[in-house]
């Protein structure tokens, strides 16, 4: 295999479980054996799609203010910027917050699931080179960060209060980044070429 | 860390292809991948190009980002604009100053560092500079993983565009910053990605092979 960063060739040799290889030149992550990737992966992106769902049916933080009261949720939060004249960000954020982690979580399951039995599923080939493609524009932690923000920012000017959606969110992010950071690339590959055959 | 040796062998030199989505070393002449299908280039194609262009098209988004308003603010009938800075200093005053800080690093810091290292990288990719490639790379890895937080921004502006809606007592609405703004984070990213950190390593090649054309046998 060859270095994604300086494009040294390395004969690529098993790694024990838990551990990792790193380029001889620039030091850089080549591939790392994770232990029970596939039956995590499976596990976090199943969990992430049952908390999106949670995540989408309650609200996420309620606001009163001289007696007329606001609901945030994911949807809104896009919807109401595309109302309001601003389509490209609303697009944007429904991409970054909802399109993005849903496909991410979907692609996981749909790919690493059927894995678990030594099967590939249908197109699972084109699947995985999305998913790669989808990661960077997942965004839930920054969104998360944005609630915060939020937060402070209208401080005392009403009441808030936390829905079960924002929990399940604050959980959702969690489970995504493990279920990212659960299998190897290289990993997912050797195991779907494995199973085409 | 030993000095980078100039033996160790590239796939480049013998041909092959490191797969951009998989990973899997294939001849360069097959020009698909047979694991997952994506088409192989020993480079990232015209990635120097791509990356200043979207560059210049980030830097020319930064000004209008940063000097129009993010949102307006309509409170009992007084309309007040506020632009990214504004809202940094607002904090500022009122001591919150952890998130004065955040809102500084993710708004203001990050997008002109990230510029700012992409233009450096691309210069000493394209041997205008010479810097060492192990610091450069890391660079390069910090602006891909930092890019992201900059959005946190835009998602302030979304998320109080939805929740505060008391029509005539408050209500906010999004300025024409916010999509610069997004551009900027949205760009800088596409650039980062269009960047193949290889010419990095490819330039120091050919300066070694320049410099020293017959390679010292003293040790193995």
């Amino acid at each position: 295999m060859a270095c994604h960063f300086c494009d040294t060739l390395h004969e690529a040799s098993a790694v024990p479980e838990g551990s990792a290889a790193r380029c001889r030149r620039c030091g850089v992550l080549l591939y790392q054996n994770r232990s029970a990737s596939l039956v995590r992966v499976t596990a976090f992106s199943l969990a992430s799609l049952i908390l999106m769902g949670i995540v989408n049916m309650f609200p996420f933080l309620t606001m009163e203010a001289n007696g007329i009261k606001t609901e945030l949720s994911l949807l809104r939060a896009a919807s109401e910027l595309i109302r309001e004249g601003s389509a490209a960000i609303g697009w944007c954020v429904a991409v970054f917050t909802l399109v993005a982690p849903l496909a991410m979580a979907g692609g996981m399951l749909y790919v690493c699931g059927p894995l678990l039995h030594g099967r590939a599923a249908p197109g699972a080939r084109h699947v995985a080179r999305w998913l790669s493609r989808t990661e960077p524009w997942n965004m839930i932690e920054v969104f998360l960060l944005g609630v915060l923000v939020s937060l402070m920012k209208l401080g005392k000017m009403a009441d808030l209060c936390f829905g079960v959606g924002f929990w399940a969110f604050a959980v959702l992010m969690v489970c995504m980044a493990a279920a990212v950071a659960g299998i190897d690339r290289n990993e997912l590959w050797d195991r779907l070429e494995v199973a085409a055959e | 860390m030993s000095q980078p040796s100039p033996q160790l062998p590239r796939a480049i030199d013998q041909g092959l292809a490191n797969c951009e989505s998989c990973g899997k070393i294939t001849p360069v002449v097959a020009c698909r991948c047979p694991r997952c299908g994506s088409t192989l280039h020993l480079r990232k194609p015209a990635s120097l190009q791509r990356t200043v262009a979207l560059l210049v098209a980030a830097c020319a988004l930064y000004l209008p980002a940063n000097l129009l308003p993010i949102m307006t603010i309509s409170e009992l009938g007084n309309v007040m604009a506020s632009t990214i800075l504004e809202g940094m200093v607002e904090f500022w005053h009122r001591q919150a100053y952890p998130i004065a800080i955040v809102i500084f690093v993710a708004s203001i810091l990050i997008p002109i560092v990230k510029i700012v290292a992409l233009v450096w990288l691309c210069a000493a990719a394209a041997g205008k500079v010479h810097p060492s490639p192990r610091i450069l790379g890391r660079i390069y890895w910090f602006t891909e993983l930092l890019g992201r937080w900059s959005m946190v921004d835009i998602f302030v502006v979304s998320i109080l565009v939805a929740l505060v809606q008391f029509g005539a007592y408050m209500t906010i609405t999004p300025g024409p910053g916010a999509l610069a703004f997004a551009g900027v984070v949205v760009l800088t990213m596409f650039a980062a990605m269009s960047f193949d950190p290889r010419l990095l390593w490819d330039r120091l090649e050919i300066m070694n092979a320049t410099e020293t054309p017959s390679p010292t046998t003293d040790h193995e």
